[in-house]
């Protein structure tokens, strides 16, 4: 029998999330047909975006699909997997599916692992995560005959757009006075004057500039090499600096041509929005911070030494 | 309202991390402390009955480092707490779920949270499994809440790249409250006295009915080190010796700058 994995395409505002492409890639590495699940409004065109990545599309249309909300999408989605029993389900490890995910396991009875960075087949659906800071990758296995899965983004290498799959529209098996959340408001995020993600240099700081007066100098550097200040999330989370620069996995991901971590240790969180950048330098106290295994240049010493003498430098 | 507070003993990322011959994490050199995402999850909770009237619950499985993160939760204001002493190492994500939802269901709790997710393992499930076996409304990555009114009440979600929606949820609910949702007050004196006269609940997964652990829907097939990285070229010297390289570098050898 061949072995179908599905994938959920994530959307918004009627444009497909580049992150398909990678689910996408995740679920051919282990299936012999690639499937998109595509959950929207009726009239839109996700499913035409997403077809060229997949074998087949299966497109369930109904007003209440849209805005997302997990208890709908769950419906929908249960009830297709039911009726067509894939071997895995796949969803990224963001907010769709650390939402979704598990509400489709357990009404699946199936298991799920959230967060891989390597998906294989062997007697069933075989997920790498990190676990412990990244100190080590736990190998885990899905023992129920479907699977769900969440793939951490980018660690899956994007498939490039191929013959469009077939769309087939099937009818929605949604009751949606049952959901119990309901969708209020979106707010979108208040860019800044500058825009960090089209930044060819952003120098981000985090915890280890203490306290939020001291960011001044994250800011001068930024100033001095024409670039955007960033920062990591506990910075944010302190309220040193506007949720808006945050990089890193529930902030903004960049790759602009030169990065900056100040006083960053590295944390997974904050890598995975920035690993992707042309060249990396971080400047840390700690010389066993994990932010020098992705730094392409380090310096190992005080931050309010080494980055009045670069300002001193890059002025001469 | 009644809320339950889910916390987690979460490896400290100070503990010395080992894999013995056979490839099994060396257990005995690791050291425990509370989940960082639970502590913002029982503020939330705290500022959600000081406003509101009721009373906090503080729940954990566990062993190692268990009973302790519950005084703190016990400390910081909850009222009472429950421990389900079972080897969270002999279960998975919806064996966790199974256990306390079976620890929770009596309590007719308004509303559950968690944290979004352990800082050592990471699976980012249990908070809504637990929600699925109770028949409870779930929703991830909370950031801000508001007063509860005519059984629901309105939550703020965060999305990526410092966007949010604001989703409406009717209770009872479980909600995975993210950090920066408050700041999670340290225990005084007084509270950390006061804990100790809190009535700590222990369970056995017998006295839940569990005679048996329930099977995992995932199996640990093993653990590996990460694949070594390339360290970063580390520049030597001192401040004004290695700032004058780094530029140099991406001056000549990079034409970053």
């Amino acid at each position: 029998m061949s072995r179908s994995i599905w994938f959920v395409a994530e959307h918004q505002d009627g444009q497909l999330h580049r992150g398909a492409a990678e689910l996408a890639a995740a679920a051919r590495a282990v299936g012999d047909e690639t499937v998109a699940v595509v959950c929207s409004a009726p009239g839109g065109t996700v499913a035409q975006q997403v077809a060229p990545f997949a074998d087949r599309v299966l497109l369930v249309e109904d007003p209440s699909l849209e805005p997302y909300t997990a208890g709908i999408w769950a419906q929908a989605v249960v009830a297709l997997a039911k009726e067509h029993a894939p071997a895995a389900i796949l969803l990224p490890h963001a907010p769709l599916g650390r939402d979704l995910g598990p509400v489709l396991a357990a009404r699946l009875e199936a298991g799920l692992m959230t967060d891989c960075i390597a998906l294989e087949w062997d007697e069933g659906l075989v997920g790498k995560r990190s676990v412990l800071r990244r100190k080590l990758v736990a190998r885990e296995r899905v023992t129920t005959s479907i699977a769900v899965a969440t793939c951490q983004r980018a660690a899956f290498s994007a498939v490039a757009a191929g013959e469009p799959g077939t769309v087939e529209t099937v009818e929605p098996s949604i009751d949606a006075e049952a959901a119990r959340t309901r969708f209020v408001a979106m707010e979108r995020a208040e860019m800044g004057e500058e825009n960090i993600t089209e930044a060819d240099v952003v120098v981000a700081g985090g915890r280890g500039l203490g306290d939020a007066e001291k960011f001044g100098v994250v800011q001068d550097l930024a100033a001095a090499l024409g670039g955007v200040m960033g920062a990591s999330r506990p910075v944010v989370d302190q309220g040193w600096v506007a949720h808006d620069r945050q990089i890193g996995s529930s902030g903004i991901t960049v790759r602009p041509k030169l990065y900056f971590a100040l006083g960053i240790s590295g944390a997974v969180q904050h890598v995975v929005g920035m690993r992707e950048s042309d060249v990396i330098v971080a400047i840390n106290k700690d010389p066993q911070a994990p932010i020098f295994e992705y730094a392409h240049y380090g310096i190992a010493d005080d931050l309010f030494k080494v980055v009045p003498a670069l300002l001193a430098e890059l002025e001469s | 309202m009644r809320i339950a507070v889910c916390m987690k003993a979460v490896v400290e990322p100070q503990s010395r991390i080992e894999l013995d011959g056979d490839g099994n994490l060396r257990r005995e050199q690791l050291r425990y402390e509370v989940n960082e995402y639970d502590l913002y999850a029982v503020e939330e909770a705290i500022r959600l009955v000081d406003s509101n009237d009721g009373e906090v619950t503080v729940i954990t499985l566990g062993t190692e480092g268990a009973v302790q993160g519950l005084r703190k939760g016990l400390a910081m204001g909850a009222a009472d707490a429950i421990h389900i002493d079972c080897d969270p190492y002999a279960l998975d994500p919806s064996g966790v779920a199974a256990l306390l939802a079976a620890a929770l269901r009596e309590g007719a709790y308004d509303l559950v949270l968690a944290g979004v997710e352990s800082d050592d393992l990471g699976g980012a499930q249990v908070g809504v499994l637990l929600a699925e076996e109770l028949g409870y409304a779930a929703t991830t990555l909370v950031v801000g809440t508001s007063a509860p009114s005519e059984g629901s009440m309105e939550v703020r979600r965060e999305l990526e790249a410092g966007e949010h929606s604001t989703v409406e949820i009717q209770l009872p609910a479980v909600l995975t409250i993210q950090s920066g949702i408050n700041e999670p007050r340290y225990p005084s004196l007084k509270g950390i006295m006061a804990a100790k006269r809190k009535e700590l609940v222990e369970k056995t997964p017998a006295d839940l009915g569990f005679a048996e652990l329930p099977l995992p829907r995932v199996a640990a097939l093993g653990l590996e080190l990460p694949p070594p990285r390339e360290l970063a070229r580390m520049l030597e010297g001192s401040a004004e010796e290695t700032a004058a390289e780094l530029v140099r570098i991406l001056r000549e050898e990079e034409r970053a700058l």
